[in-house]
């Protein structure tokens, strides 16, 4: 007898029981799929990090804090024509759209690497991609090549045209940002349909970057007794008329970046400039419905987002980590130097395992979003290598071909009524379980940083207590940790029992 | 039950406690945000100066010098109502009172009282103390043969070494030699003061690192018996550091309580998700063990209860550490609108982690915690 040896179907049978390996083996199912070249750009990225946090950030990035503390109104276009300069507005961008076609895959790396000296400038790239991400699944290639291409060309011109995403509402934060939880929401931006286009009125606030951003995208709801099912993604550029800027919060961190209030006076939006549209009769008549598709378009934007928090949360674990370190070999307490002391060199690696136990969730989250979440098609191998091999002229040569109303179907087929439930749980619960675990864990080693550094911790020349300022944000936004927990929950947890309600 | 109520002397306390909600309510709560704003706006001046006119720098004064007479005891239940608004005032007073536990604790070894008539300014202003660092942390500085002059030691993270006319401040002359307490003119030509530190929280009792060369000093009580002294004081401030978490702690929670029942997410009150309970349910639980910790800590002081020192001492540490988790929740809990500065609670969650370093670092002083059980069990 060999009990070890079984049938296909036996194996089958054990494996949908417990755990499934593409649930959890995230990292084990990406294996095959990633080439010997994106290892490569993951290293490059992180290379071209450390020279830009070396030559440019750590000379003047808590000066440049306490600027902000002292002006809150101050903003930091200079450190962001800096970035342009070194390109890392369109660095993750694939060539198609005009960017330098790093694997998507290395942007996280990259931000923790930013984030682990200022996660300020970590939190404003990253947003300027989170905008990106939330063009790219509303599969409107229209707008996406005309943005992305703006994006590259302003750029080069030494005037990064930034995205920013405008959902959050004074009365309606947790609400606007969980499917789950739309219907009950009280938003109060509204949306009209007139010739050509619609008026939006909205009042948005916490906007991250938006007045260092050139182009907005604005959420808004159609139907407002039906929110779940009427999600309209408006995007609207720089100079719109009766598009404003209100209040500049003063916030307690994570400096480098704004988050402002964004008005919307009677706003005429073209029809051209809405991207996404869950009404349209595209998605009214498919077989899944508007509601599905307003679920999943979130659950691909917050599922690329959230593994970025992880990311920055990450990143400042680490920032705290490396200066503790540092102080901890300089540092004498009791005649004896600080690192040398058992209990402080037990810190000190609690603290390492904490970076190294969260890069691992969130490279999972990353992981699971480039099998199931919204980068998968871009990262099929036949796509992969044709992207990154052909020339740039063809991509412009094309260009015509992916503006048409028949690629945007495909890509929405495949998208929306091709995407499936698991996929969407997968990408989704790891997101959550990489946002609030690396937020959380960044908060620990903030704290452990400032034990270990008594007074002096808390001095702001020391750079251990902006670490805590800063990392308080990640467990905040991008909805809160437990939004994020019921959300885990929703996908990972609760799914497989029928009896499970949620938000009752 | 909190440190208000526990003993024979709770009308003292009482009207203690309420002379401080007062001031706090008066002078703290409409200008938390722009107090708060120091060293990038102005220091708030009429507090700091009121909190004298109304005797609370010298509450732990021996009343032949002028002062109240009371212990550490009655300065903690100022520092925790006034906590519960702006704790940067109960820094300011800490500082004081524990530059006073020093004095009062080489007073009881010497009985040589002249070192309070050399302060001019004795229970009116208050005197600057590095009241953060353990003095196992000190770098070592150069004195005259006879230790009448001091001529070259810094002083870093000294509170309120800015705007105060005086400083305690301990110095040595090599590493791990005993070291002594000095009383340090801050007017004298000889000090120089650095620019306010920016500091994470307690923004109104600003840090400044001193450079003193060659400055004639004092030494309090007996050379070199610094940490006898240092000791003394820091049990009896332990409590106080206590009372000032708990305050903070309590701001936050009473916040939190009243933001989550105005607010609504989800269709409901966010107080009657179960999640948000489960929150400000550990808020009410720690806090509640912190009132029963600082209330037996103060009556076991007064009691001189066999070992008090330690029931003090673990207190401070183990609510400091609550207080910094509990307020952290409590900016969790206003959402976005806890991150921004129009609201109380990042502050209370800056000033609870700052406020957590009272006294010296957290795991040194665990690490002497457990040294003293062995010692005594030894
Ligand atoms: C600095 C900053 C930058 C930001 N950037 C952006 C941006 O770029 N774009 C954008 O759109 N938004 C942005 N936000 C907004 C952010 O996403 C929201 O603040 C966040 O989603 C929380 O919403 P809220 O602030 O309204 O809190 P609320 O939703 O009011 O939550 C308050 C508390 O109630 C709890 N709660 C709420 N609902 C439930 C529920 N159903 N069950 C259990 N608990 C619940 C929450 O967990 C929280 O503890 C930003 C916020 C900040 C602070």
């Amino acid at each position: 007898m060999k009990p070890w040896k079984m049938k296909r179907t036996e194996k089958d049978a054990l494996m949908s029981h417990g755990p499934r390996m593409e649930e959890v083996y995230n990292s084990i199912e990406i294996h095959h799929r990633i080439t010997r070249g994106v290892h490569r750009d993951v290293e490059t990225a992180i290379a071209v990090a450390r020279k830009f946090n070396n030559e440019v950030l750590r000379p003047m990035y808590l000066e440049r804090d306490l600027k902000h503390m002292e002006d809150h109104e101050f903003l930091s276009r200079d450190i962001i024509k800096k970035a342009g300069e070194w390109r890392f507005f369109t660095l993750f961008v694939p060539k198609l759209f005009g960017g330098q076609n790093l694997h998507f895959m290395a942007l996280y790396p990259f931000i923790e690497e930013i984030s682990s000296v200022c996660s300020g400038l970590g939190h404003l790239i990253f947003v300027h991609y989170l905008g990106a991400a939330t063009v790219f699944p509303t599969m409107n290639m229209r707008v996406l090549q005309t943005i992305m291409r703006d994006v590259a060309r302003s750029e080069r011109r030494g005037e990064p045209h930034l995205i920013d995403l405008t959902i959050t509402e004074p009365d309606a934060g947790s609400d606007a940002q969980e499917p789950l939880l739309i219907n009950r929401g009280r938003m109060t931006s509204t949306m009209e349909k007139v010739k050509g286009g619609y008026i939006l009125n909205s009042r948005k606030v916490f906007i991250s970057n938006s007045r260092l951003s050139y182009w907005h995208l604005i959420h808004s709801w159609e139907d407002k007794n039906d929110r779940a099912s009427s999600l309209t993604q408006f995007v609207i550029p720089n100079g719109t008329k009766g598009l404003s800027f209100g209040a500049c919060e003063k916030k307690m961190g994570t400096l480098g970046s704004t988050a402002d209030e964004v008005i919307c006076e009677d706003v005429f939006v073209p029809d051209r400039w809405v991207s996404l549209r869950a009404l349209d009769p595209f998605f009214k008549n498919s077989k899944k419905g508007s509601k599905w598709a307003v679920h999943s378009v979130m659950d691909f934007v917050v599922s690329a987002s959230r593994a970025g928090v992880g990311a920055i949360g990450t990143g400042i674990a680490r920032g705290a980590y490396e200066i503790a370190m540092d102080y901890a070999r300089r540092k004498r307490v009791d005649g004896e130097l600080l690192v040398n002391h058992q209990w402080a060199q037990i810190i000190l690696t609690d603290m390492f395992r904490n970076v190294c136990m969260t890069r691992n969730v969130y490279m999972e989250s990353v992981y699971a979003d480039l099998l199931a979440g919204v980068f998968k098609v871009l990262y099929k191998k036949p796509i992969h290598y044709y992207m990154k091999f052909m020339p740039k002229w063809f991509f412009t040569l094309i260009l015509p071909l992916l503006k048409s109303r028949l690629v945007t179907y495909i890509f929405r087929k495949y998208y929306y009524d091709w995407y499936t439930n698991e996929e969407r749980n997968i990408t989704s619960g790891w997101a959550s379980f990489a946002k609030y675990t690396c937020s959380d864990f960044g908060l620990v080693n903030a704290n452990m940083a400032l034990d270990l550094m008594g007074a002096d911790g808390l001095r702001h020349d020391a750079g251990a207590e902006k670490c805590f300022r800063d990392v308080k944000l990640q467990q905040i936004y991008e909805s809160t940790n437990q939004v994020n927990q019921m959300n885990a929950f929703f996908c990972m947890v609760g799914n497989r029992h029928p009896e499970v309600e949620y938000f009752t | 039950m909190n440190a208000i109520n526990v003993d024979s002397m709770a009308a003292e306390r009482q009207a203690f406690a309420d002379l401080a909600r007062d001031i706090s309510l008066k002078k703290l709560v409409e200008h938390r945000e722009e107090n708060d704003r120091y060293p990038f706006g102005p220091i708030f001046e009429d507090a700091i100066r009121d909190a004298g006119i109304v005797g609370f720098y010298g509450v732990n004064l021996p009343e032949e010098q002028g002062g109240v007479g009371m212990n550490a005891g009655m300065v903690s239940v100022i520092l925790e109502k006034i906590s519960e608004v702006d704790a940067s005032l109960a820094g300011v007073i800490f500082s004081n009172a524990a530059a006073l536990e020093i004095i009062n604790a080489a007073m009881a070894s010497t009985g040589d009282t002249g070192i309070y008539s050399e302060i001019k300014t004795l229970g009116t202003a208050p005197i600057a103390f590095p009241m953060y660092a353990s003095p196992d942390e000190i770098s070592p500085a150069m004195l005259s043969k006879d230790e009448s002059r001091i001529f070259y030691a810094t002083i870093r993270n000294c509170a309120l070494g800015n705007i105060a006319d005086y400083a305690v401040v301990p110095i040595r002359r090599k590493e791990n030699q005993p070291y002594s307490y000095y009383l340090v003119d801050l007017k004298d030509k000889g000090v120089t003061i650095s620019r306010p530190i920016v500091s994470l929280g307690l923004h109104g009792c600003p840090m400044v690192d001193i450079t003193i060369d060659k400055v004639p000093s004092r030494v309090i009580g007996k050379s070199g018996e610094g940490k006898k002294y240092f000791s003394a004081m820091s049990d009896r401030m332990a409590v106080c550091a206590a009372a000032m978490s708990l305050g903070i702690m309590r701001g936050s929670f009473q916040d939190a309580m009243q933001y989550t029942s105005d607010r609504y997410q989800g269709g409901r009150q966010i107080i009657d998700w179960g999640q948000v309970r489960m929150m400000l349910a550990n808020m009410a639980i720690e806090m509640k063990i912190a009132e029963s910790c600082v209330a037996m800590a103060c009556q076991q002081m007064d009691c001189c209860v066999c070992g008090w020192e330690k029931t003090a001492q673990a207190a401070a540490i183990h609510i400091g550490e609550m207080a910094t988790r509990s307020c952290t929740d409590g900016v969790q809990l206003f959402g976005g609108n806890g991150y921004m500065k129009d609201y109380p609670q990042e502050k209370r969650m800056r000033d609870a982690r700052h406020a957590q370093s009272l006294l010296g670092m957290v795991p040194l002083r665990k690490i002497q915690y457990i040294s003293r059980i062995i010692e005594e069990c030894e």
